[in-house]
């Protein structure tokens, strides 16, 4: 994949797991933690943890067309490294409290539901893609037979 | 080898004369290239040689240095390079999908997204090819007529 178009959807990615990880914070939150207030910094947490979760998408990028098993492989690969950013950064703040496992197991949950949701939405947007292009792909047989 | 271009009327037939000594490799790759402007393509199944309806293919692959077409029943290996199929059947709707592959879009049934932004091709034979991200945009722009 040439590097704009993988970046172009990283930015894609980038603003889905915004929204994505900003939902996940206010349900988990609210769940364990409903009468918390925060500053308006903390506005830009799902931002960074969105820029983040970025980091780890770089070793699904290759400049050769990957077989799907290695495309597979470097996508799990990336989640495990999504996964142990999420939880490091659990770990090493004082907001979190890392010592009931409901919350950590919660934390690492919401990562796995992000991924497959960001994945999802992708592919939705691939599979429209794909729409438009069975309708041209009509048309241009209609017109050439 | 000379070259001579002899005008005729309008109720002659038109030919390719070759005059030759010998059938060499070089006068068997102009009779390719001139059955192909025909529509005709050269290929080779079983060891015998047969001459294959362009229309009859569904896609074309180079693998290992050697290509080979695909019709609905049969695979025959071709003495053609994929770019030169490339240039020689762009008039004919075929088009590059990835780098070792040409595939022919009147012989497309669908196309569904497949991962990592890449699409599969399903084609009326029942066999399922990959179009690569870097080919996306060409195929959009074949398919407007571009």
């Amino acid at each position: 994949m040439e590097l704009k178009r993988f970046l172009v959807r990283n930015l894609i990615l980038f603003f889905m797991l915004s929204t994505l990880i900003t939902a996940a914070v206010a349900l988990t939150g609210s769940a364990f933690d409903g009468d918390a207030r925060f500053s308006y910094r903390e506005m830009l947490t799902p931002i960074k943890y969105a820029a983040l979760c970025m980091l780890p998408t770089f070793v699904a990028y290759s400049k050769r067309e990957l077989s799907l098993q290695a495309l597979l492989l470097r996508k799990a690969l990336m989640l495990l490294l999504i996964e142990a950013v999420m939880l490091f950064i659990a770990f090493t703040s004082t907001a979190i409290d890392t010592q009931r496992i409901e919350v950590v197991l919660t934390i690492a949950g919401s990562v796995l539901v992000i991924f497959v949701l960001a994945n999802l939405f992708l592919w939705l947007k691939d599979s429209a893609e794909a729409k438009k292009m069975n309708r041209d792909l009509a048309k241009f047989q209609q017109i050439h037979t | 080898m000379d070259v001579r271009i002899e005008p005729i009327g309008k109720e002659d037939e038109e030919i390719v004369l070759i005059r030759c000594r010998a059938v060499t490799e070089a006068v068997q790759e102009i009779v390719s290239f001139v059955r192909s402007r025909q529509g005709k393509l050269s290929g080779v199944a079983d060891a015998k040689q047969y001459e294959i309806a362009v229309s009859d293919v569904f896609y074309i692959e180079s693998v290992d240095g050697k290509t080979f077409l695909y019709t609905g029943e049969k695979v025959y290996e071709t003495a053609y390079r994929i770019y030169e199929l490339e240039e020689l059947l762009r008039s004919r709707h075929f088009l590059r999908i990835s780098k070792p592959m040409l595939v022919n879009l009147m012989k497309i049934e669908s196309i569904r997204p497949a991962l990592n932004g890449r699409f599969t091709a399903v084609l009326r034979s029942g066999e399922q090819v990959i179009i690569s991200r870097s080919y996306v945009k060409a195929l959009k722009a074949a398919l407007k007529g571009g």
